[in-house]
């Protein structure tokens, strides 16, 4: 569901890719940071 | 490009598409690393079947990619802002930055930002005694 601005943010936890490695990244380990996530269609496309 | 300006406002970045590791390996070794000089600095999402997309509500099933948008979420876990882009402009990053820099002004303030608030001009008290008034103190663009 498309978020509502003031409210929770969802919990998330998904496989990342990052720095040649695939790791877990969870929204607890997020908790108590700004932090912006942008989604785009796919790779190999401008985002 | 414009992460270490993100860096310095103290916001991690999260990219996501449907595609798996390997396919974000290769594109990063392959395309990502001549515009960014070596390896992304963030972490991009492999959201095979479109899970956390669900979760924000921007996962188009019949396409089976997600939406470009994006969300700032804030300290307290809160969204501060939710944004959908066509499927064929990008977004602006520049414009980001600036909505950024509005809201932890905001947080820290109380203010009130006005449209087209840069960092430097004045804010809004927001309250009964302005009401009216805003006028005198914004001047639209």
């Amino acid at each position: 569901m498309f978020p509502t601005v003031g409210g929770d943010a969802p919990a998330f936890s998904t496989e990342v890719y990052f720095q040649g490695q695939s790791t877990q990244l969870s929204s607890d380990q997020l908790q108590g940071k700004w932090y912006v996530l942008y989604f785009y269609s796919g790779d190999f496309t401008f985002v | 490009m414009r992460y270490p300006e993100l860096q310095r406002l103290g916001v991690e970045v999260i990219g996501a598409s449907v595609d798996n590791v390997y396919t974000h390996k290769i594109w990063e070794q392959t395309e990502l690393s001549k515009m960014t000089g070596g390896t992304l600095p963030f972490p991009l999402a492999a959201d095979r079947g479109g899970h956390l997309g669900s979760l924000y509500g921007v996962y188009d099933q019949q396409q089976g990619v997600n939406q470009r948008s994006h969300f700032l979420v804030d300290p307290s876990g809160k969204v501060q802002l939710a944004c959908l882009f066509p499927s064929a402009v990008g977004r602006g990053v520049e414009e980001l930055v600036r909505l950024i820099k509005a809201c932890q002004e905001q947080q820290a303030t109380g203010g009130q930002m006005p449209a087209n608030w840069q960092p430097g001009v004045a804010t809004l008290p927001g309250d009964m005694a302005s009401t009216g008034y805003v006028w005198k103190i914004w001047k639209a663009r």
